[in-house]
């Protein structure tokens, strides 16, 4: 009878899963990178606002950071608070 | 001789004063003077003193008349009559055995050089001994003439009639010579035949006596200065034997001159030397490309001919008169380069020749060598000393258009044909640019070379894929050629490497002393440029560039080397990617960091996934050791390998259903539920179709390995567990459709695991485990790895799908145009695309893109091609 023995060496591919293709800032994929990186994946994570909007970190870093004065979501004009 | 015919010549007024006696005297001298001449010339030669002293006394008294001129000229009509009568026809008849052979040449055996040499001479000897006498006579002339003019100061110089009377002898000789020459047709032939037959033989023999000399001493070549050597026996014995050869040969070719045949003896001589010379040149050079033979070529002129020439030259004395029909003659003597006049030691004549001779040696071994080109450039690294000949050559001679015609025409009939491998085709186009880069650095040659294999290349469908294997993997371009391993890229990196290296030393110098430096080794681009084309691109040969030309742009052949890279990646198991990390540092390099983006990304996926894996693993393991997951389960999770990608950067990837074994898929999803504990928010998406599987199957007793791919793998092991499915049951077990199926069970039917019957349905196989390995095992004795990619299986969507995909949206434009205008040529099509598509779909490809898919469209029978332009095709069922 036979049996079998193995090794299986799978391919997957990652994504990060947030619901919506592009980053709304840099107009780039989620699962690729902002425009300042050079590596997708944990280079260049994802962070997601209390209103459930979704960035680059960097990109939302940057819009933040360029706010004088309470920064809103981009997308829904909420005041940005990152999503505990 | 009467008197009417003196009247008629002598001055009128001379008559007059004539008496009755002197009318006598003249009469009574000239008839003895005549009798006289008569038995002088004939050369009845016993009592010339007396005939002398009565020919004077002759000549004066009709001297005193004014009959001078008559005296001269009956004086010479007799010479003239002697030589027609007797000597010429005499000179003429030691030839005459050999005027009756048909072709000398096919003939070796009537004529042996011996004899030739001997009657050459002998004839030569006989007629140059007549002419001496006849000389004498003149002289006797000459001299009674000079006794009576002695008062008498109008006539010019002695020394001036002498010559006088030498020229017109020698223009009579040569004339008579050539009159009576035997009237057969092959005469003058054969006489120059004969020529050319003897200095052949001498040149033969110099040859080989100097042969052993210019073995002997291979660095002095100058046998003339024996001071220099040492002297021993055999180098006297052997310069005397010379001295001999060339005074004979010296003699033989004065006494011809003497005859008048002076040019045709240069002829003969010259050109006997020129075949000999290229007879030496053929054997020298052959087919042996290893050596250069330039310098032995030149050695062996120093050695032999010029040897020769200066002998006969220095024998001959008067080189200005001998020099001076030969400057008419040949064009590059009229030229003659004032550098090598003023070292002055060799003479002019000698130097002469010398250009000429290297100018025939050069032009004979550049044909040589343009002829066989494509063979030496074949084995291009070893045949460099060819090369480099042939490069000396045609700095000499310029000829460079004619190798690029013959060239041209060799790759045509031998390269670029169907029969010739694209990879074969890609390996002579690199040896062709490294070749012609050390002939002619600037590349205009090579532009013009590698036209014809670049277009044909772009006919070729695999020319990209077989550019990209051949740059990245050293063993994949060609398998018989050396095999070093190295690709061709690092090898291109190499000599870059050593180009930037030398030019180093230049960057220490300050910036203006590299402007002048740059200045200096300007070079106007040779006149066979195409003054269309820049000149500054050209500076540097760049055999990158040069490829990356046959494929239109460097993006498309980076896409190509992702798909490959993808396929590759996709394929290992260990994470061991160090060689094609090396060769992205290398493609970097040449394309630059932005354009390898995305395969820096795969790769770094790949170290990622290792990270990842041993992580996903260690910790699983850990949670299996505490927990409550089954200790078994745990386990078998050493058997779980995973690549994760960032699909948005790799090429798209065929996905394809298939229901993997239950319990492999239950540790796909515990390995991603891992995953995403560790890279929250992050998630795994496997593609079960992708990967491979290292299956080891064990039958009663034996054990077979296989590597194969994940449903290959999934159909195996569900006989596991029941030993013959039909085709439509495993199909739905396996999740894939049933043709799918039957193509993957060819694999283990191939290898004897799984044997195929006809089911009960038509349409439905039936597929039982072969039990009995006893009599498959013999044919299934490899128990090495077999990779189960036998219908070209690729899990990465390759660039021609990928391209058709993009496409497809456009093809409903073209059809569209087409129906409207009729037809169109490509260009126009590509241009109406970028106007109208300018909208998304935007329309972004090349016209080599367009005209790949165009021509799918011809293939598929939707459009027609005629002459270049693009019909619809009209249905033919009509």
């Amino acid at each position: 009878m036979l049996s079998v023995m193995y090794r299986w060496h799978a391919v997957a591919s990652w994504t990060w899963d947030a619901h919506d293709e592009t980053c709304g800032i840099c107009r780039m994929a989620f699962d690729g990178c902002c425009t300042d990186c050079k590596l997708p994946g944990d280079d260049c994570p994802l962070i997601w606002g209390a209103c459930n909007h979704a960035f680059h970190l960097h990109c939302i870093l940057k819009w933040v950071n360029s706010q004088t004065s309470q920064a809103h979501c981009p997308m829904c004009r909420r005041e940005w608070q990152f999503k505990e | 001789m009467t008197v009417d015919a003196l009247s008629s010549v002598c001055n009128l007024g001379v008559l007059d004063s004539l008496s009755e006696a002197s009318i006598s005297e003249i009469l009574q001298s000239w008839n003895s003077f005549c009798l006289i001449t008569e038995t002088i010339v004939k050369g009845d030669d016993t009592n010339l003193a007396t005939s002398y002293s009565k020919f004077q006394s002759y000549v004066s008294s009709l001297c005193k008349y004014g009959l001078r001129s008559l005296v001269e000229e009956h004086f010479l009509l007799s010479l003239q009559d002697m030589l027609e009568k007797h000597c010429a026809p005499r000179f003429w008849s030691n030839f005459d055995a050999y005027n009756n052979v048909p072709d000398p040449e096919t003939d070796d055996g009537n004529m042996h050089e011996d004899e030739v040499e001997l009657l050459l001479c002998k004839a030569l000897e006989g007629i140059s001994s007549e002419k001496q006498y006849q000389e004498k006579c003149i002289l006797m002339l000459v001299n009674s003439l000079l006794l009576c003019q002695e008062n008498d100061t109008s006539i010019g110089h002695p020394f001036d009639m002498e010559k006088i009377f030498f020229s017109k002898y020698r223009l009579i000789v040569s004339s008579v010579l050539m009159t009576t020459m035997p009237r057969q047709f092959t005469a003058i032939n054969m006489f120059i035949e004969i020529l050319h037959w003897y200095f052949k033989g001498r040149l033969e023999e110099l040859s080989t006596i100097m042969a052993g000399d210019y073995e002997d001493n291979n660095e002095s070549q100058d046998n003339n200065q024996p001071s220099n050597m040492d002297i021993d026996g055999a180098y006297d014995q052997k310069k005397t034997l010379e001295n001999k050869l060339v005074r004979n040969i010296g003699m033989v070719v004065h006494n011809l001159r003497n005859l008048g045949f002076t040019s045709m003896t240069e002829d003969a001589y010259a050109s006997t030397i020129f075949l000999l010379l290229k007879a030496k040149v053929y054997d020298l050079a052959g087919d042996d490309y290893r050596t250069s033979v330039l310098e032995s070529i030149k050695g062996w002129i120093q050695a032999v001919p010029l040897q020769f020439l200066h002998a006969l030259l220095d024998y001959l004395g008067d080189f200005m008169s001998y020099l001076s029909p030969e400057s008419t003659k040949s064009p590059l003597a009229s030229t003659p380069s004032s550098c090598y006049q003023k070292s002055g030691k060799p003479s002019e004549g000698i130097i002469r020749w010398q250009l000429r001779l290297e100018y025939f040696a050069y032009e004979t071994l550049q044909d040589l060598r343009i002829a066989k080109l494509f063979e030496i450039i074949v084995d291009y690294p070893d045949s460099a000393p060819a090369i480099e000949d042939l490069k000396q050559c045609l700095e000499y001679t310029g000829q460079h258009s004619k190798l690029v015609d013959s060239f041209i025409s060799a790759l045509r009939y031998r390269l670029l044909t169907a029969g010739a491998s694209t990879n074969d085709i890609l390996h002579q186009y690199v040896s062709t640019i490294k070749a012609l880069r050390t002939i002619d650095p600037a590349g205009v040659f090579l532009e013009a070379v590698g036209e014809p294999i670049r277009d044909y290349l772009r006919g070729r469908k695999d020319t990209i894929k077989c550019i990209v294997t051949m740059l990245t993997d050293g063993t994949g371009g060609n398998n018989s050629g050396p095999g070093n391993g190295d690709s061709l890229l690092e090898e291109l990196n190499r000599d870059e490497e050593n180009q930037e290296s030398n030019s180093l030393d230049d960057d220490i110098n300050t910036d203006d002393k590299q402007t002048w430096i740059d200045i200096q080794r300007w070079e106007p681009d040779p006149v066979e440029a195409d003054p269309l084309k820049g000149s500054r691109y050209r500076r540097k040969v760049d055999v990158l560039g040069m490829i990356v030309s046959i494929i239109g742009s460097k993006d498309q052949l980076i896409n190509e080397y992702r798909v490959m890279l993808a396929e590759k990646l996709l394929n290992k198991t260990d994470y061991d990617i160090d060689t094609e990390i090396r060769t992205l540092e290398l493609l970097k390099i040449h394309f630059g960091e932005s354009s390898m983006q995305k395969c820096e990304i795969m790769l770094n996926d790949l170290i990622d996934s290792k990270r990842t894996n041993t992580n996903v693993k260690a910790t699983i393991n850990q949670l299996s050791q505490t927990g409550a997951e089954s200790r078994e389960h745990g386990a078998s999770f050493d058997i779980l390998g995973a690549t994760i990608i960032s699909s948005n950067f790799w090429p798209p990837i065929q996905d394809e259903d298939v229901k993997i074994p239950e319990h492999v898929d239950q540790l796909l999803s515990d390995y991603a539920k891992r995953f995403h504990e560790i890279k929250t928010p992050r998630k795994l998406l496997w593609k079960k179709n992708l990967g491979t599987v290292k299956l080891e199957l064990e039958f009663e007793g034996k054990t077979l390995q296989f590597t194969v791919t994940p449903v290959h793998a999934s159909i195996i092991m569900q006989f596991q567990d029941q030993k013959s499915w039909t085709s439509k049951n495993l199909a739905a077990a396996i999740g894939v459709p049933v043709d799918t199926l039957q193509r993957r069970m060819n694999f283990w039917i191939s290898k004897g695991i799984v044997a195929e019957s006809a089911g009960g349905d038509s349409n439905d196989h039936l597929y039982t485990l072969v039990d009995d390995m006893a009599d498959g095992g013999k044919s299934i004795t490899n128990n090495e790895v077999s990779m189960a990619d036998d219908d070209a299986e690729t899990s990465v969507a390759s660039v021609e799908d990928q391209l058709r995909q993009e496409m497809a949206v456009y093809e409903k434009f073209i059809t569209a145009m087409l129906t409207n205008v009729g037809s169109m040529k490509l260009d126009r099509i590509h241009n109406s695309l970028k106007i109208f598509c300018a909208t998304p779909p935007v329309y972004d490809k090349s016209i080599q893109q367009l005209q790949s898919f165009l021509s799918g469209l011809v293939a598929e029978e939707k459009l027609e091609l005629r002459d270049g332009t693009y019909y619809i095709k009209k249905n033919n069922k009509l």
